[in-house]
């Protein structure tokens, strides 16, 4: 065999044994199985929930455009079996985080592969792979940057090791509400809309001027206030939900126009405090809108519209929106999704209109897709590149040969060491690390009498500390359960808050999660007010506490002007801000600073980190000039 | 690779197919691209990942040429044919998967030699790509390239090692630049886009290669301890394939990697490098074509000739050098 003989049969002996977990068969995972298959891998299992797109075509290899709709997971098999039709290949299109793939799922592999596009099922399986101790080849993509990184258990960093900035930027209310100043500022209002009228209501989205801006003293905002109760303009200000109103008035497209832009800009206007060193908004009519007259509606993504023809899209995805929602029955509600055409042309009319009416420049549907739908560029060549690296890093664990794995970053162009590729070693495990260390504890700053367990539940444990289902025990010798992941044993203390039930400053909770087999301590420090009224702020170690980092989630890509605010939730994020921190450890300060470095700078750290790794190899180490 | 104002936009079909790249290189480096024509030489593993990522990249043609039959080898990287029976043309049973990848590409199949073919022949191109050739015949196409103003490539792969090579002539490109500026304003930071015209010369392939190592300096001694091991390994095999017609074949395993250390001998005397240059174990590694191997080396190289095309972003001037045995992958240029 030619394979045989080119891998040399000691390697090929270990391949022949190992099977194999790929988690994702997209951007990464369509090159990784080929790869795989033609490297003589026979004993595959892969996993996505994923459907496929028209978008992925450019880069999916293993999809044609008619099999856009069918699992990924199914089709990658299928199309792969023809470069070996004796691979086996084993595909499921489901989710990672199904109760289906617990421990002993994981167990029965030999490596696991992640090719994944987000950090909730990056965060899962790197726990999965601690808990069943099989090593992890972890992988991102954004654009032309890449990396990968082998992970295994005590031996070198977990993928939750180094923290990660938020996934998402998020504005402050009144900034969204009352004074946008940049596109995205309109953007992030007009999915607020959305949800709104057609969506799941949030309060944390409310679209009407904000009286509580901190730039208002209470005096103005509530002298406005006034002003504007004594008008009986239709949906003025009163104190009724968006949604109750907009079903009134049977989702008019007019009326709901006129309001948003017209009565509730006055009544900004109104806060005068708000547009003393600001340019002021400016009120629109429905009936008397710029570009008026063009006949023509253009439909074209990377046309900018006229406020008119932004005007004649929003009235047609209203009323198309409309028939959607009342399709869904009663209660039905819609979830916004960057592929739905009406849903997308609503946020970019929307957006639109409300830019212009703050002075900010008008964005073509192509660009304001990418922010609204935090759009990652992806590219066929990044992809193959850092699949093909997968593979190298792969092979060398399968021979047993880990201390000769290595970090491998992609960058756009070489480094002043001529490297386009960049190998670092791998990191040992930190110590304090609140996932892979021996007794996993981490801080979390809160108000115990303004958080609730719901809070606790929902946005602490799962949204930000990634667990599936936790069961929450107060280690206050009695053993109080908070939570409990089994159906209905705990749902009557969810709207109480914590201090309800004596949670304190310093009080720990037990929180444990079975599926991920994974126990943390949660310390809880009591807090009356957190920065930028957070509700809650995560310090891992108590010593590393430092201020909220908004900014640090800006620099997360450094790929393309229009992805800025994003990370997550699309393809093949890369997670270059392991980088960042990597440069301020080396450095040996806590420097917020250099925190925020963006990712075209990737070079210095990684020098720095490499001439400090490999210290002793002077033939790398001397030339940096 | 004309592109002047009559050339047509993207329609919305090509938006949406090329949504997720068009975000990262912009309308015009797409419309650029929907007008080149490449020749791609050479159809084992390297040539098929790069066929995979021009097609779907969105060029306008391609056309596949390799005199060669499939052979065993190719069910270890040549993925549009690991599964076809051994003695088709490689090209002609390449075309049709190739194809499925992007209808909008036009792909041909061409089962003739290239050194068999007129000058004229090459001029029709935008492009030409030459894996697995010879060096006698790069040096030759890349020469013929520059007289017609053609984007020259090569590259090839042997077992865990790989090199690309370009040579774009004097070649024009914008260059992208996100700069943060202070708002006068606040303290805010914003980020605005520069963009810069900027030309880079490359050098022929021929003078690349007969560059003179043997001068006693310092500064000699430097650029061999940086010039990546890749480069030395390669011109051992790139001598074998001058010398034997044939690249080391798993068949002739023995016979082959004797000659392979012979090569070594002689490599490093002709170009006067000290042998820790080539490691004396390195024939071990080289047979074959690795898949990973040739996703790495033809990510990159399918991903130069976008740059070429596109007219978009630093081309890499002119080697880029891959060694998996310790995951080195380095760009060098070896004339200064």
């Amino acid at each position: 065999m030619a394979l045989t003989a080119a891998l040399g049969s000691e390697q090929m002996d270990a391949l022949n044994k190992c099977k194999v977990l790929m988690v994702g068969a997209g951007g990464i995972g369509c090159e990784l199985l080929k790869n795989l298959v033609l490297t003589g891998f026979t004993d595959i299992e892969l996993i996505d929930l994923d459907t496929i797109d028209v978008s992925n075509l450019n880069r999916q290899f293993l999809f044609r455009k008619e099999h856009v709709g069918k699992s990924k997971a199914e089709v990658a098999k299928e199309s792969a079996l023809k470069f070996n039709p004796d691979a086996k290949i084993k595909a499921h299109h489901d989710s990672i985080f199904s109760s289906e793939f617990g421990l002993d799922f994981f167990k029965g592999f030999t490596i696991i592969l992640n090719a994944l596009d987000n950090r909730a099922a990056r965060n899962h399986v790197n726990r999965m792979c601690l808990a069943a101790d099989i090593p992890l080849v972890e992988s991102g993509t954004a654009g032309y940057l890449g990396q990968v990184n082998p992970i295994k258990k005590g031996v070198t960093e977990c993928y939750e090791c180094q923290p990660k900035p938020p996934a998402q930027k998020s504005f402050p209310g009144c900034t969204i509400r009352n004074t946008p100043s940049e596109p995205i500022h309109c953007v992030v209002w007009a999915k607020h809309l959305f949800n709104q009228l057609f969506g799941e209501e949030d309060p944390d989205e409310d679209v009407s001027p904000d009286t509580e801006d901190p730039e208002l003293t209470a005096d103005a905002g509530k002298a406005a206030l006034d002003a504007e109760a004594k008008k009986d303009a239709i949906g003025g200000i009163e104190r009724k939900s968006t949604r109750a109103w907009a079903v009134e008035t049977g989702y008019n497209a007019e009326k709901i126009f006129n309001k948003l832009f017209r009565d509730d800009i006055k009544y900004l206007l109104s806060m005068e405090t708000l547009w003393k060193e600001r340019r002021p908004p400016q009120c629109l009519d429905f009936h008397d809108l710029p570009g008026k007259g063009n006949q023509s509606l253009s439909v074209r993504s990377t046309d900018v519209w006229s406020v008119q023809e932004c005007a004649d899209h929003f009235s047609r995805c209203v009323s198309k929106l409309k028939q959607d929602l009342a399709g869904r029955g009663d209660n039905g509600m819609l979830v916004w999704d960057k592929d739905d055409h009406h849903a997308m042309d609503f946020v970019t009319s929307v957006a639109n209109i409300r830019a212009y009416i703050f002075g900010i420049s008008l964005k073509s549907g192509f660009e304001i897709k990418s922010m609204a739908g935090n759009i990652i560029p992806a590219i066929a060549t990044t992809n193959a590149i850092i699949a093909g690296v997968i593979v190298m890093e792969t092979l060398k664990i399968l021979a047993g040969k880990l201390d000769k794995c290595k970090q491998v970053y992609l960058n756009r162009v070489p480094n002043d060491r001529k490297r386009l590729l960049v190998p670092c070693a791998l990191d040992p495990p930190k110590p304090k690390c609140y996932v892979c260390s021996s007794k996993p504890e981490c801080s979390v700053r809160l108000n115990t009498s303004k958080v609730t367990v719901k809070t606790l539940q929902d946005k602490i444990l799962k949204g930000h500390l990634n667990m599936i289902a936790p069961d929450v025990e107060i280690d206050d010798g009695k053993g109080t359960i908070l939570i409990s992941s089994e159906e209905g044993e705990t749902e009557d203390n969810e709207e109480k808050f914590l201090s309800d039930f004596n949670v304190g400053n310093s009080t720990r909770l037990k929180c444990d999660d079975f599926l991920q087999n994974y126990t943390l301590v949660v310390i809880v420090v009591q807090e009356e007010k957190l920065e930028g009224d957070a509700e809650f702020e995560v310090v891992g170690d108590m010593s590393e506490c430092h201020p909220a980092e908004d900014e640090a989630a800006t620099s997360t890509n450094g790929v393309s002007s229009s992805a800025k605010q994003t990370t997550d939730e699309d393809d093949d994020l890369v997670v270059l801000d392991d980088l960042e921190i990597d440069d301020t450890k080396q450095a040996g300060v806590e420097n917020s600073e250099s925190r925020k470095r963006p990712a075209e700078d990737l070079e210095p750290p990684v020098m720095a980190k490499r001439r400090a790794a490999e210290g002793g190899d002077s033939e790398d180490v001397i030339e940096i000039s | 690779m004309e592109v002047g104002d009559n050339m047509e936009t993207i329609t919305e079909d090509e938006a949406e197919l090329y949504d997720r790249q068009i975000r990262l290189w912009g309308l015009d480096a797409q419309r650029r691209l929907r007008a080149a024509s490449i020749l791609l030489i050479g159809l084992k593993g390297l040539g098929a990942e790069i066929a995979k990522n021009i097609i779907l990249s969105g060029v306008k043609a391609v056309t596949l040429m390799d005199p060669n039959n499939i052979d065993e080898e190719d069910k270890m990287s040549q993925f549009f044919v690991s599964n076809a029976p051994i003695g088709q043309n490689r090209a002609v049973a390449s075309a049709a998967p190739a194809q499925l990848l992007n209808p909008m590409v036009k792909v041909t199949a061409d089962a003739s030699d290239p050194s068999n073919k007129a000058d004229d022949f090459f001029a029709q191109f935008d492009v030409i790509c030459a894996t697995g050739c010879k060096n006698s015949l790069q040096c030759r196409l890349d020469n013929l390239c520059q007289e017609k103003k053609i984007k020259f490539f090569s590259g090839d792969i042997f077992g865990f090692y790989g090199f690309m090579f370009s040579d774009l002539g004097r070649h024009e490109y914008l260059h992208e630049e996100i700069k943060k500026r202070k708002k006068d304003d606040d303290d805010k930071e914003d980020e605005g886009v520069t963009v810069t015209r900027e030309v880079s010369n490359f050098s022929r392939l021929e003078d690349e290669l007969k560059f003179d190592w043997t001068a006693d300096t310092p500064g000699m001694k430097k650029k061999i301890r940086q010039t990546p091991s890749a480069f030395f390994i390669t011109r051992v095999y790139e001598e074998f394939l001058e010398l034997h017609g044939r690249r080391p074949s798993v068949a002739t395993m023995e016979v082959d990697s004797k000659e392979l250390q012979n090569l070594r001998i002689l490599i490093l005397n002709k170009l006067g490098v000290p042998a820790k240059c080539i490691p004396e174990d390195f024939y071990k590694y080289g047979f074959g074509e690795l898949s990973p191997v040739c996703a790495i080396v033809g990510g990159v190289l399918g991903q130069e000739i976008i740059k070429a095309v596109s007219q978009k972003d630093a081309p890499l001037n002119n080697f880029f050098l891959f060694n998996g045995i310790n995951d080195e992958g380095m760009v060098d240029k070896i004339s200064l």
